[in-house]
Formats: structure tokens, C-alpha cells, sequence
């Protein structure tokens, strides 16, 4: 009997180990690639839902698809529009024909010739299959291909943020219509960028190898080599360990530790992300601008900051950061709740209660929400904080069920997707009912200006009045917080938190 | 010891009926439970900016346009034919994305278990024949910490320990054992402790109980007042009659490694099924959260019968309820 039991114990964990062999996916031999000493490897902290750049949304798939991808222009480090895909554009007297000029000799990952119709044929996907990033495109109404060369934008309106909508983020980049129509691109795509994909064992990692052809340069990485590890101090185990070469994956109560580390690189920059707190302006007493302003006075941006980063993001009063060419100087509020006491008497509050709408999702609002109630309870307001999960939270904030609530706006970079939806009469997300006349017209005037210093001063002085009647409180940027190891080199943290490897090497 | 095959046959069969029926039970627990979590998958699936056309397409695209009942039918006439729809996410199979992940459940559940016995075996019965001496209420205490330490806790201190300090064994990452077993037992080896180490520890205590039962049955006093010699005793005897909750326990266990070690997967980025499941609940990817969810039951469910038919092997007098 014994023996029995013995023998299908064994029989059952051979069998399992047997199964476990059959692994479904291929992988590289991860210590031949690596022994060159020039494959990257990165650790992300989740992996991808698909690759298809026009379809995910997911940033785990843009932070390796940013390295196989090319938009027709991209944003440098100061997130100023440069030639990409294409080489120059010229726009028309009156503002509405924008004429791109291709850049020759580029090549698919394939081998086959980029040409005008891919462009055409990207563009046109996003419109008609209304991909999630169609609003982008929604000045546009037509595109076409003259020759195979250039390619003809004409917009409704003059549209100045046009170029941060064709290339702000590789969602918007340029794919090719076989790996599309073959399905593969979800999988296996085929991009312009400088590396292409060479394996994916989904669960695992994904490895890029340089493409050697790419137009800007063949780039001095042999590859790049994700894997995703999504708990933060496994990942800075392994980049101590020299596991890994890079991630982004940090722990943010380490972050002291890692500044004055000798051993791993921090890079940390303020994103162009903002996050903000705003008053329901249809109900009372928050249509009051003393009693919002009162709040502003209130709340402790510092201690907010404290509490949901470690000190890591940096506070802001405006929602553009201040590395940014938009950035405008503004400093209003500080905590004085004398003041706010005085402004809350002046509007003849006398007290009540704020129901703060955070989100469970988001645990930054409810780390937040909490602090808030503690800084308004001495003006007599009582905060309750409901945190419903964040699709309920959205029709809550669309129906405009909240005193007041807390969320961010994630990957702006030209100033009308900072200003124009949030704070404009028709904002798309206007929730909070926000109406001022002068700042509309600024906002209008803002879209269709073509100098860039003129744009510069309409945005500050519309950002100017909704920071001082307290349409939104602004709160912090987060920052982009990576870390490396001393071996790699020409890497840079960027401010929209794009991963690009393409000037990146490493030395043993 | 002769069984009868016909009985053993009748017996799995049965046996196999009623996993079928708590299957369809399972289908239909799972399936409410996902209709009943609050969030609108494909709202989260656009994020916060989209027109209003985009958010249709992606729901007719996802079927979730469809009357609940039909939604119902389909996906339980899918599951029977091991079609469990597509990930919500990115159009996959969630079949095919299972079957990926599986093999590196199998194998961290398998070298977790193997660690948890090899420890739990020796100490559980050693402990069990020294009972109430010193080195009973060591290992007593031993797996008291092993039962209430968190894996991941626990997980983190063997990364720190041997990846990070000593640089023994990589902190995370996985190769298949048919491409590189040794690179597989380097992988495996931390996640693998830790399973095993916690698993074990809960096994010790059963085991030891188990033992005890057995040593203090009347048979066993029957054969001591015969003169039989002390090891005879223990390891005819005693070892061989606990053996059957031995059994079951790493039964449990076993299934419990494969379906729940969502943590110690996430720790050591370990591309099992616990992770996927973390995953998919993070994106809210219902079809796939429901997949995994019925295949660690259909794991669950397969282990416990073959337990089953292990004892009615073992134990003759266990009948068909």
C-alpha cells in the first residue's frame, strides 16, 4: 500500500513536472543576449495589454512601444514639437492646410518603404474605427497624399496645438497597414522606431533589438530587454542585485536614500501630470468665489504632497509644471486660515459640510481627502468622503453629485489641453460649472493664435483667473521617478515620462 | 488487499458527476459576482477622454451590449467547449492566455509542495513522537512563526538575503525547466522557499496531529503491549496510518499553491496564474478574471478527486457516500 501511495505521489509530480515543461512561449536565451554587455534590460512595473500603439491605453505598452514607434513629429526634452516622421510642414496663410514633407529613405521593421499612405492609412484608422484617441483629431477634416512624399492636413480651424496632437504620445504613431490587417500588430508590430520587437513571452518579458537602419542613427544598445515586475522594492532588489540595468518601478519612501546612493542613478523630474481639487460651482455655498478661495487658503499643499508622494511631486498653483515653456509664475495661496476664516465671514458662511467625492482607484484621493478634512474642520466644515470606484466616480462627477472632488489630468503637453476642457464655459470637463467670460474668450483666442509668445501670455493671464477664482485648486505635478544603474549612460528623464532608449548606452 | 474495479469505478464516476455539477455551480457563482462588481469595464477601458462613438464601438466590440441571460448562455456554452472568450484588454483567447501561464504555476506549486514536505514530513512526526519534550515546542513554535509570517514579507527578506546581499539566486524573473533547468532552479528556488516554507509549516501541525491521533489509537497500544520493537511501531505502524491525512492535507495544500499565491507570484514577478489574476483584476478584464477563476476551481475541483481516488485505492472501507 505504501508503495502505492509512493509511486502515484511520484507519477502525479512527474506529470506536473513534465507538464511544466511544455512552456507555450519561445524565449531568447537571456544569457547569450546579455553577454554582449549591450542589451538594456528594464524592468517595468506591468506588462502590456496589447502592442497595437492606436488601440491601448495602457502606459506599461507605450513605455516599449515609445522605442519601436514614430509619430510624424515628437516632442523633445522640453516637449517642443520637432520633425519626426516628417521632416519639415508648412501651413497655409489662412491657418487651415498643413503640409507635411516626409523624410526619405525610412523603412518599416520589415524592410518595406514608409511612404505617404501609411500616414493616410494611420490617421484614417483612428477616425473611422473611432479608436479612443480620435478626439485628438477632431479639428481635422481631411487628409490626403499628394505624392509619397508628403501628406496634406486640412483642419475646420486654425488649430496650433495640431503638431502636440499628431506626436504628443505614440498612440497617435505611424503603423503599417499588412501587420495591422494581419492581425499581428496586437502581438508583433511593426514599426519605423529605433528598435523592433524580437520576442514577447507574455507573462514575462519582452525583448528589442536595434534597428540598424533607423533614420535617426543605429542606436548604440544591442537591445533592450523588459521585464515586468510590478512590486517596487523587488525592483530596486534587482537593479542593487544588478539583476536589472533600469526601472521606473521605485519605491517613493526610498527616494531620500537613492538621492545620495553612489551605487544606482535617480532621475526625477516634475511630469507635465497635474492633479487638483475643484468646488461645485452649481450648488451653494461653493458659487461663492470667497468661499472657494476660503478653501484654497485652508488645505496644505505640503502636507498633501507629504502624504500621497513622499515629498516627491512637486506643489504648483497652476497646472503646467515649471520646466515646461508654458510654465507662468504664480504663487496666491498659502495655508492662512485666518484669512480663510475672514473670507468664509465676509460670504456669511457660517459652517456645514463638504461631501468630497475621491475614488478608491485613485488612492491618492482618499489619502488626500483625508487631510483636507482635517484642514477644513477648524472653519467648521465637515468633510464625508465617498469613494465610489472610479466609473461610478465619473458619472458621480458628470451628473455633478459632489461638493468637491479630486482627480489629475495625465499627459497634457500643449496648454489648451490643460485650460480649454477643464475651464471653459463648454468644457468638455467642466464639472465643476466653471463660467467667466473673459477666460472663454482667452481660451478661444489661445487655440487658433499662431505666435508662440502671444499664446504664452493668453494662457497666463486665462490660468491666472482661474487659479485667483479658484476654478480648480491646483495641487502638485508628480514626478517621474526612475532609477539606473551607474553603467548606463545618455538616458534621460523626460517630463511626459516617454521611455526612450534610442541615445542610451552601457558600459560594463 | 483486493478492490473491487467495477466499485472503484462506480465510486469515480460518481465522484466525477458531482465535480461536473459543482462546476456549473462555480459558472454561475462567478458569473453573477463579475455582473455584480460595481465599474464600467469599458469606460475604464477608454480612460477619461473619448467620444461618446468610441465607447460604443469598444462595448459592441466586448459583447457586453448583449441581454445578461444571453451573455450567460454564450459564455457557459464557451466554457464547455473550452472557448472562455476573448481578454477583454487586448482581444486574446482567455484559453490560450491560461494555458501560457500555466505551466509556471504548475512548476512553483510542484518545487513549493516539495520543499513543504520535505520539511513538514520529518518535523510534523518527529515533533509528534516527542511530545510535550523540548524539541516538540521548538518545532511547535517553529511553525506557529511559519504559519503567521506573510509570504511576501518573508518573500523580501530571501531577496535581500540572497539576491541583494549575497547575490546567490536572481530576485525575480522565470525560464521554462525544458529550456533551461538550470536556470529554472535558480528562478524557482526563492519563490519556491517561500511557498514551501509557509505551506510547510501549516502541513507540520496537520501532520503532527495526524500522527498523534494514530499513536494514541488502540491498535497502536495493542501492538506496543505485544513487544513489537519501537521502530516497528512508528514506521509500520504509526507513519503508515497517518499517511492518509497526510494526503489530504497536501491535497490541500497543492491546490491551494496553484490558485493562491497571488502574492509570492507578484513579489518575484513570477508569470504565474496568481499574477495574471492580479492583473486582470487591476484592469478590470471580467472574461479573464473569470476564466482564471474557473480554472484554478477546475484545479481545485481535479485535485480533490484525485485525493479521493487515492483513498478509496489506499482505504477500502471508504465508500460512495
Amino acid at each position: 500500500m505504501n508503495k502505492r501511495i509512493t509511486w502515484s505521489i511520484a507519477a502525479g509530480a512527474a506529470t506536473m513536472l513534465a507538464l511544466a515543461g511544455c512552456s507555450a512561449g519561445e524565449s531568447v536565451d537571456i544569457n547569450g543576449s546579455s553577454s554582449d554587455g549591450s542589451t538594456l534590460i528594464a524592468a517595468i512595473g506591468g506588462e502590456p495589454d496589447q502592442l497595437d500603439p492606436q488601440r491601448t491605453s495602457s502606459y506599461f505598452s507605450f513605455e516599449v512601444l515609445e522605442n519601436v514607434f514614430d509619430t510624424l513629429v515628437e516632442p523633445d526634452e522640453n516637449l517642443e514639437m520637432q520633425p519626426a516622421l516628417a521632416e519639415s510642414w508648412e501651413v497655409s496663410d489662412d491657418q487651415l492646410t498643413w503640409t507635411f514633407d516626409l523624410r526619405d529613405g525610412v523603412t518599416f521593421h520589415d524592410g518595406s518603404d514608409f511612404t505617404s499612405a501609411d500616414v493616410v492609412y494611420s490617421y484614417n484608422r483612428i477616425i473611422d474605427e473611432q479608436l479612443a484617441n480620435a478626439w485628438r483629431f477632431s479639428a481635422i477634416t481631411d487628409i490626403s497624399a499628394p505624392d509619397d512624399d508628403t501628406v496634406v492636413i486640412t483642419v475646420g480651424q486654425p488649430s496650433p496645438n495640431l503638431l502636440s496632437n499628431l506626436g504628443g504620445f505614440k498612440g497617435m504613431a505611424i503603423v503599417s497597414q499588412d501587420n495591422v490587417e494581419s492581425g499581428d500588430i496586437t502581438t508583433d508590430p511593426i514599426g519605423t522606431g529605433p528598435f523592433s520587437l524580437e520576442d514577447y513571452v507574455t507573462g514575462d518579458h519582452i525583448t528589442l533589438t536595434a534597428n540598424p537602419d533607423y533614420w535617426g542613427g543605429a542606436p548604440e544598445l544591442a537591445g533592450v530587454e523588459y521585464r515586468f515586475i510590478s512590486e517596487p522594492s523587488t525592483a530596486l532588489a534587482a537593479l542593487q542585485a544588478g539583476d536589472i540595468d533600469w526601472t521606473d518601478v521605485v519605491p517613493t519612501q526610498q527616494v531620500t536614500d537613492l538621492e545620495s546612493s553612489d551605487e544606482l542613478t535617480l532621475g526625477m523630474t516634475p511630469s507635465n501630470d497635474y492633479w487638483y481639487l475643484a468646488l461645485n460651482e452649481a450648488r451653494e455655498p461653493w458659487n461663492d468665489v470667497r468661499v472657494r478661495q476660503a478653501i484654497a487658503y485652508a488645505i496644505d499643499r505640503d502636507a498633501i504632497v507629504q502624504a500621497v508622494s513622499f515629498g516627491t511631486a512637486a506643489e504648483n498653483q497652476l497646472a503646467i509644471p515649471e520646466q515646461s515653456i508654458w510654465y507662468t509664475e504664480y504663487d496666491q495661496y498659502s495655508t492662512d486660515l485666518d484669512k480663510a476664516q475672514s473670507l468664509l465671514d465676509e460670504a456669511g458662511f457660517t459652517g456645514g459640510t463638504l461631501e468630497m467625492l475621491a475614488t478608491s482607484d485613485y488612492p491618492e484621493t482618499v489619502t488626500a481627502a483625508q487631510i483636507i478634512a482635517a484642514n477644513l474642520e477648524p472653519l467648521g466644515i465637515d468633510v464625508t468622503i465617498s469613494q465610489p470606484d472610479f466609473s461610478t466616480w465619473l458619472d458621480e462627477q458628470n451628473s455633478g453629485n459632489f461638493d468637491m472632488l479630486m482627480m489629475g489630468w495625465l499627459g497634457n503637453i500643449d496648454p489648451d489641453d490643460f485650460y480649454y476642457a477643464q475651464h471653459h464655459t463648454d468644457g468638455v470637463s467642466n464639472a465643476q460649472k466653471y463660467s467667466n467670460t473673459e477666460v472663454d474668450s482667452l481660451l478661444d483666442a489661445g487655440r487658433t493664435e499662431t505666435d508662440q509668445a502671444a499664446r504664452a501670455e493668453l494662457y497666463a493671464d486665462a490660468a491666472t483667473i482661474i487659479a485667483d477664482e479658484v476654478s480648480y485648486i491646483y495641487l502638485y505635478n508628480p514626478s517621474v521617478i526612475q532609477s539606473w544603474s551607474p553603467s548606463v549612460t545618455g538616458y534621460e528623464t523626460r517630463a511626459d515620462a516617454a521611455i526612450r532608449f534610442r541615445d542610451t548606452s552601457l558600459t560594463d | 488487499m483486493n478492490i473491487a474495479p467495477a466499485r472503484v469505478m462506480r465510486f469515480v464516476g460518481t465522484r466525477l458527476l458531482s465535480s461536473a455539477i459543482v462546476l456549473l455551480g462555480v459558472i454561475i457563482v462567478v458569473f453573477v459576482l463579475i455582473q455584480l462588481v460595481p465599474g464600467d469595464p469599458v469606460r475604464l477601458a477608454l480612460g477619461t477622454r473619448y467620444t461618446p462613438e468610441a465607447y460604443e464601438a469598444l462595448r459592441a466590440a466586448s459583447g457586453l451590449d448583449r441581454p445578461v441571460l444571453e451573455q450567460f448562455f454564450s459564455y457557459l456554452g464557451g466554457a464547455i467547449t473550452g472557448d472562455l472568450g476573448v481578454s477583454f484588454r487586448n482581444g486574446q483567447p482567455v484559453t490560450e492566455i491560461l494555458l501560457e501561464r500555466l505551466p509556471a504555476t504548475i512548476s512553483l506549486a510542484v518545487a513549493g509542495l516539495l520543499i513543504a514536505l520535505v520539511l513538514s514530513v520529518p518535523a510534523g512526526i518527529w515533533s509528534a513522537l516527542h511530545e510535550g519534550k523540548v524539541s516538540d515546542i521548538i518545532v511547535r513554535i517553529t511553525s506557529q512563526i511559519g504559519v503567521s509570517v506573510p509570504d511576501f514579507w518573508l518573500g523580501m527578506l530571501l531577496i535581500s538575503l540572497f539576491s541583494v546581499t549575497l547575490g546567490l539566486l536572481p530576485s525575480s524573473g522565470y525560464t521554462p525547466l525544458t529550456e533551461d533547468p538550470i536556470g529554472w532552479l535558480r528562478q524557482v528556488t526563492l519563490p519556491a522557499v517561500t511557498v514551501g516554507i509557509v505551506a510547510g509549516a501549516i502541513m507540520t501541525r496537520y501532520i503532527r496531529a495526524a500522527v498523534l491521533d494514530v499513536a494514541t489509537a488502540g491498535y497502536i497500544r495493542t501492538a506496543i503491549s505485544k513487544g513489537l520493537a519501537p521502530h516497528i511501531v512508528t514506521f509500520r505502524h504509526i507513519v503508515r496510518s497517518a499517511l492518509v491525512p497526510v494526503l489530504t492535507i497536501a491535497g490541500i495544500q497543492l491546490a491551494t499553491i496553484l490558485g493562491g499565491v497571488i502574492v509570492v507570484e507578484v513579489v518575484f514577478a513570477w508569470p504565474g496564474l496568481g499574477r495574471l489574476v492580479y492583473d486582470a483584476v487591476a484592469s478590470r478584464d471580467y472574461p479573464l478574471i473569470q476564466g482564471a477563476v474557473l480554472l484554478i476551481a477546475v484545479m481545485f475541483i481535479a485535485v480533490n478527486l484525485l485525493v479521493d481516488v487515492l483513498y478509496a485505492v489506499v482505504d477500502p472501507r471508504i465508500r460512495v457516500a
